[in-house]
This record gives structure tokens, C-alpha cells and sequence, in this order.
């Protein structure tokens, strides 16, 4: 866990470097579709393009480090026909994954660069061959991967699980748990409506509709 | 979620804030929140942004400025990438403030 936070000179509350922690584990690992080496590469990629520069690695096919790049530096661009397109390459297993990846190496990019300190190195990748993992309920939705049930958010990556397990999973330390958004009195370093106010403008700076 | 807490809390709050920064929203602090999320989403070294906010409303608070940040451009993600739709819904009851602040301009459909 010392390599995450180093240079920050305000007290950080430990869920946050822990589940840091944890999704570097998650990231190294293979995953459903995506070898460890494939997963480290799909992180370094998004971090390269956030930073105004490519990256690519002997391990992912390229339209897989594009899409990594494309959603790392400029998610509010994707369209739908992009989607599709990456979709009928990689399958829509691999894509959902690769979401979850780049969405969550992106949180902890940012929570290091917004405090001073140095982004982590990027984890050494695990041995091992993809689970193939997915959730044979998933089923077309009105957005552009599969889902268990409706579309919604917290079901977006629903495809896989351990994906959307690794979403929760940083949701709570990093804003709020699902059950605690229900209440708008919540006050921990800021109050609710501040909290809010940040989370729009950076929906909005990200062009981010939803 | 910001309107239905500030009103639950009784707090004014001015919209058109979350995108247009030359606007104060009106919250505590509001303002340097907005200018620290602008150079963490940005290009910007966020530094003088982050010793400002220590000193307007402490530590703790840019740590959770730090935390909502990078957790939005985690969902931001999830969302632009599946292609998340906005339910019904949420599109009527929201249709006051997206014209008042501009956000259709980010629709997809």
C-alpha cells in the first residue's frame, strides 16, 4: 500500500488508500476476458492518452488500446456507433471490462493527481488465462452493452460481475455507498450539496450527460 | 441529487454554476470548489486550488473534493462507455434545470 499517496500532506481517511490497494490486486489478475498483462496494458493506455500521449503494449489488440484511449482522455465522445464498432472486434464481455478497467484506473489517477501526489506505478500483471466470467442473465438493454435487469448504473457493468463488484467497491470510500446516497443530510469532509456540486462539474467538465 | 439535497437542507443554490463557473453557486466555499474540480479535471497544476480550499473549509474537505472528483471520473466513464441511458422519468422532472444550465448539449440521443 506505500506506493499509493506518496507526497499528499493532508491526513487521508485509510478506506481510500485501501481500496486503492485492492483494485491494483483486481487490475494485475486476469480478468473475464482479459489477461492480467492485458488489463495493466488497457490502465496504461487510458493513463497515457489523459496525459496527451500513446501507449501501446505486445499484449492488447489495437483497437482495444484505442478504446482504452479513447474513454481514458475523452469519454464524453463516445457514440454509440463507436461502441458498436469496438463491440463487433472484441465482444461485448471484453468491452464491458475494458470500461470497468480505464473507469477505475481513471478514479485513482485522479485522486492522486488532485492531491499533489505521484500516480502509482502500475501493478506487475499475474500469470494466469481469463475466467470467462459473465452473468448469463445479462441481456440486451437500452444502452449499449448487456445488463441484469434494467439499465441503470449501478447495473452497467453488470455483464461481469467482478466488475460491477469492483465498482461498488470504490464507490462507497470515494463518494458514497448505494445505500448511503439516499441520504441527502450526509456530512462527512463536505455536506451533501457540496459534494454534489463537485460531482456535476465534473460530469460536466467530462460532457457527461448522465 | 444537488437540488433535491440543497433544497432538503434549506441552502440556496444557484445552477447555472456547474457550467458556468463565472457564477457563484451560492454554496459555502462554492466557488473554490468549482475551481478546484476545474484544474483536477483539467490540465491545470491544482495546487493554489487545493490550498485554498484547506484554508476555506479544511483538510478533510479537499480530500473529499478529491474523492467525489475521482469517483465521477469513475461513473463518467461507466456511463459515456455503456451508453447509460436517462430514464424518463428523470428527464421530466430534470427538464427545468438541464434548459437553465445548458447540459442537453451533452446528449447522445
Amino acid at each position: 500500500m506505500t506506493q499509493f499517496l506518496q507526497g499528499v500532506s493532508v491526513p487521508v481517511r485509510p478506506e481510500i488508500p485501501t481500496v486503492f490497494a485492492r483494485e491494483w490486486l483486481r487490475l494485475a489478475a486476469p480478468g473475464s476476458a482479459w489477461d492480467g498483462r492485458q488489463r495493466v496494458e488497457i490502465a496504461a493506455a487510458a493513463r497515457a492518452s489523459r496525459h496527451g500521449a500513446s501507449e501501446s503494449g505486445p499484449f492488447l489488440p489495437a483497437v482495444a488500446t484505442s478504446a482504452a484511449a479513447m474513454l481514458g482522455s475523452k469519454p464524453g465522445r463516445a457514440t454509440r456507433i463507436w461502441a458498436e464498432s469496438v463491440i463487433s472486434t472484441i465482444g461485448s464481455t471484453a468491452y464491458v471490462e475494458l470500461v470497468g478497467v480505464v473507469a477505475r484506473a481513471s478514479a485513482v489517477d485522479s485522486f492522486h493527481r488532485s492531491l499533489g501526489a505521484t500516480e502509482p506505478t502500475l501493478p506487475e500483471p499475474q500469470a494466469g488465462e481469463p475466467t470467462g466470467e459473465q452473468d448469463l442473465a445479462a441481456r440486451p438493454s437500452a444502452a449499449w452493452v448487456p445488463m441484469v435487469g434494467g439499465a441503470s448504473i449501478v447495473q452497467a457493468l453488470s455483464a461481469v460481475p467482478s466488475e460491477s463488484e469492483a465498482q461498488e467497491d470504490m464507490h462507497g470510500p470515494l463518494y458514497l455507498t448505494y445505500g448511503q446516497m439516499q441520504d441527502l443530510q450526509f456530512v462527512r469532509g463536505l455536506a451533501r450539496p457540496q459534494m454534489e456540486l463537485v460531482a456535476a462539474r465534473t460530469s460536466a467538465l467530462n460532457e457527461c450527460f448522465y | 441529487m444537488l437540488r433535491a439535497s440543497s433544497e432538503i437542507a434549506n441552502i440556496p443554490f444557484d445552477p447555472r454554476a456547474i457550467t458556468d463557473p463565472s457564477i457563484d453557486p451560492l454554496l459555502e466555499g462554492g466557488r473554490a470548489l468549482i475551481r478546484f474540480t476545474d484544474a483536477a479535471v483539467g490540465s491545470d497544476d491544482p495546487a493554489d486550488a487545493r490550498s485554498l480550499l484547506v484554508e476555506l473549509l479544511g483538510s478533510a474537505a479537499v480530500v473529499d473534493a478529491a474523492a467525489v472528483v475521482a469517483n465521477f471520473e469513475m461513473m463518467n466513464r461507466v456511463a459515456e462507455g455503456t451508453g447509460m441511458p436517462v430514464g424518463k422519468g428523470t428527464l421530466a422532472r430534470t427538464e427545468e434545470w438541464r434548459t437553465l444550465i445548458g447540459l442537453d448539449r451533452y446528449r447522445h440521443d
